[in-house]
């Protein structure tokens, strides 16, 4: 560890705090890594906190999946191609 | 770069991009054939603006915003809208902190709706439930939601699309997610999925 210092003395945060922070955990812009681990810490003490990120999560995971699962149509697609073709 | 070299880089794009133009496309105007036009049209007016596009890094966001502004200024009239939400209780501005204030506020029976049986309920849900959920929503949060969580954009990305700054985005995403488990808490409510102790006739 650098300095000696360890996870204990990362800074506590409340609930508010948190749930301030949870869509930008969740969607990967939580780049300052005293905040994510303030963040991360926080959901280590805290179940609410941390059962609500679970199920964020699991939602995040549907909706992602819902979206992936279309399929561009082949006449689209051919429309596409041909389009290209002729630029 | 060639011609022939920039219309290959092109082609590959477009290619690796296609599903989610029509995913977003037939998301903005809920008509195949409009979808289908609306894409056609985006990649034509893409072609035309292709030397301007700096950083080809950036080529998805870049196509999504055409596709976007095309949507905006030739489908949008027309595009049929369903019934969208009910959102009486939740100002359109787009105040993050009111946001913060309403997640806190939650009462107790939905916390531990949400917080106990996630997996169960996430199980339960069937894709129609989400998308459903997802039309429901106001434009502007459905367009960050479908930008950000299905195509896995950035904030800074899907603020380039829309043309407004990363923190519009932000609260946005925290807007529409909430509209989102409300619209899910209350079709899960009629559907049955809840049921028993977690209603006790609370509401988000």
């Amino acid at each position: 560890m650098k300095d000696g210092k360890d996870k204990t003395e990362v800074k506590e945060i409340d609930c508010i705090e948190a749930i301030n922070g949870l869509y930008a955990y969740l969607d990967g812009e939580m780049k300052d890594p005293q905040t994510l681990a303030q963040f991360e810490h926080h959901l280590e003490h805290c179940h609410t906190c941390y059962s609500r990120t679970q199920l964020e999560t699991a939602l995040g995971q549907l909706i992602r999946k819902s979206g992936e699962e279309g399929q561009t149509p082949v006449k689209l697609q051919g429309r596409l191609r041909k389009l290209i073709d002729e630029f | 770069m060639t011609d022939t070299e920039a219309k290959a880089w092109f082609s590959c794009g477009i290619e690796a991009s296609m599903n989610s133009l029509y995913g977003l496309a037939i998301r903005l105007t809920r008509n195949d054939a409009d979808a289908e036009d609306l894409v056609a049209d985006s990649v034509i007016k893409a072609w035309s603006a292709f030397a301007t596009l700096e950083d080809r890094n950036r080529f998805r966001p870049w196509v999504f915003r055409i596709l976007h502004n095309c949507y905006i200024s030739d489908y949008r009239k027309k595009s049929i809208r369903p019934i969208e939400y009910g959102y009486d209780d939740l100002s359109v501005e787009e105040n993050g902190d009111d946001i913060t204030c309403y997640l806190i506020e939650q009462s107790d029976d939905f916390l531990k709706w949400w917080g106990n049986p996630e997996r169960e309920f996430a199980n339960k849900l069937l894709r129609a439930d989400i998308l459903s959920a997802i039309e429901m929503l106001p434009e502007v949060f459905r367009i960050a939601v479908l930008l950000v969580n299905v195509e896995g954009l950035s904030y800074d990305e899907a603020a380039e699309v829309l043309g407004v700054p990363p923190g519009t985005i932000r609260s946005r995403m925290k807007r529409g997610r909430t509209f989102l488990q409300k619209a899910l808490w209350e079709h899960a409510i009629e559907a049955g999925i809840i049921t028993g102790d977690h209603m006790k006739g609370s509401k988000p």
